[in-house]
């Protein structure tokens, strides 16, 4: 018992290796549940489980829809910067 | 006969607001709100020890994160233990962990804020209730 309570102390005193690649961008998602869950629970009337549940979800969708609009448009915004813009300038941007 | 602490209105919004601090969804539970406190503890406390778990005890340090340390001061005043074991510099951590890390324990204690707030101005909305009925 003492050694399972000690390893597990033991695993918050070293970090993960997570690399620097876009699929690190997808623990924005545990995060996002969170927010919902939490923000809804201030919100909500009554805490009931399905209409709760139902709510969190539609926020949880809201909030990954606009932030992957929010990535399109400025991935947009570089493409046209970068690709775009110096072939009509005919020079590189650097 | 001696006021009940319900009956004092400032005594009581800062003992619930203070509730609150302690123990993430406590002030709802006081406030008979049982399913509500219980979600937000669940949420905000599994929230933070993610962050600790991906970022490692490093991540709350008082010294060299200081603004990143207000925010997670916010999910209870016994941050303040793990501040001082992040500050004596031996957990240190960098790069995408930490990053990480520091997101996830920050924004659970600005969750917990709302929820302080929240639970406030619940008590404050119930006293002024029982007051006019």
């Amino acid at each position: 018992m003492m050694a399972f309570v000690a390893t597990m102390l033991g695993s918050f005193t070293t970090p993960m290796r997570i690399g620097t690649n876009p699929a690190s961008v997808l623990w924005l998602l545990p995060l996002v549940v969170s927010i919902s869950v939490v923000y809804k629970a201030t919100k909500v009337y009554k805490v009931r489980l399905w209409p709760f549940a139902r709510e969190s979800a539609v926020l949880f969708g809201s909030i990954v829809v606009f932030i992957v609009m929010a990535a399109v448009i400025l991935y947009g915004i570089t493409w046209i910067v970068t690709e775009q813009l110096p072939v009509l300038l005919n020079r590189s941007t650097f | 006969m001696a006021q009940s602490w319900k009956d004092n209105h400032a005594l009581f919004l800062i003992s619930t607001g203070a509730l609150a601090w302690l123990v993430p969804g406590a002030g709802h539970f006081a406030l008979n709100e049982k399913s509500r406190g219980l979600v937000i503890f669940v949420s905000i406390v599994l929230t933070f020890l993610v962050g600790i778990y991906v970022g490692s005890v490093g991540v709350i340090d008082p010294v060299h994160a200081r603004p990143w340390y207000a925010a997670q001061i916010m999910n209870s005043p016994l941050v303040m233990v793990l501040g001082r074991i992040g500050a004596t510099g031996n957990y240190r951590v960098f790069g995408r962990a930490n990053e990480i890390g520091q997101i996830y324990t920050s924004i659970a204690g600005l969750l917990n804020l709302l929820c302080i707030v929240n639970a406030v101005y619940m008590a404050h909305l119930r006293h002024v209730g029982e007051a006019q009925a």
